[in-house]
């Protein structure tokens, strides 16, 4: 794994291993969690294979 | 193929009285549930009854943010009022974000006039975009609404079959295809 691979995320709901397809910029209107050069904080969209279950988390 | 169903629920982006939206949205529901494979329902945004004193996540409806989070792809029925769609359909839409990530969605405009609600689709499809949706390249337009649907909702023209057909096997592809990229194609590192 890359030094830079985020950590995977296992599905909530059956347990499998889910794939991280997205990473969403979200602008932020405070100062709050705000990443400096983005602008806003990043979340990450993990989906599962089996269940089709979605998860987030932010980076 | 996929084994699961896909989940493509049609939004009625209206909550005004006496609305001829609904017409059509009932029309595309039925529609889609002819196509095997694809489970749907109507979602009436004036059935959220969403609070208007905050905005966005913070008044998000579990019912509405379970089922963006479990279809696979939207239609979204929206009118064309004032040049723009629905202002209580952004609100609603506004309410979820993570929920449509990288998920299919086509809009059907709705107006009374000649123009199907088109100037309504052109300016939902940036907020679409913002959302993590993925727009299709089909629309249905529905223009001279009161003419395509009578009072019982029956409809009149149809033409609207098949360029509805064509909106919709749009749609159902982009929502298997993004469906197979969510759960099995990795974003890069």
């Amino acid at each position: 794994m890359a030094p830079d691979t985020p950590p995977p995320m296992d599905c909530p709901t059956c347990g499998i291993r889910m794939n991280r397809h997205a990473e969403k910029l979200i602008l932020a209107d405070d100062d709050e969690g705000v990443e400096s050069q983005l602008g806003g904080i990043i979340e990450e969209t993990h989906s599962c294979p089996g269940c089709g279950d979605s998860a987030t988390r932010r980076v | 193929m996929a084994t699961r169903p896909l989940s493509i629920p049609v939004i009625l982006g209206t909550a005004r009285k006496g609305r001829m939206s609904a017409h059509a949205a009932r029309f595309v529901v039925a529609q889609l549930a002819r196509h095997p494979g694809v489970e749907t329902e109507l979602i009436d945004i004036a059935d959220l009854r969403l609070p208007t004193d905050d905005a966005g996540e913070a008044i998000k409806d579990a019912g509405f943010a379970a089922k963006m989070k479990r279809a696979d792809g939207l239609a979204i029925v929206s009118p064309e009022y004032n040049h723009s769609f629905p202002g209580l359909l952004k609100h609603a839409l506004d309410s979820c974000l993570s929920e449509y990530i990288h998920k299919a969605v086509g809009v059907v405009g709705v107006s009374a006039g000649p123009f199907g609600g088109s100037r309504g689709i052109q300016g939902l499809l940036p907020v679409l975009r913002e959302l993590g949706l993925v727009t299709i390249f089909w629309d249905v337009n529905f223009g001279a609404v009161g003419k395509v649907f009578n009072q019982a909702g029956e409809l009149q023209d149809q033409a609207f079959v098949q360029r509805t057909d064509k909106f919709l096997k749009e749609l159902i592809w982009m929502s298997e295809t993004l469906r197979h990229g969510r759960e099995q194609i990795a974003l890069r590192s």
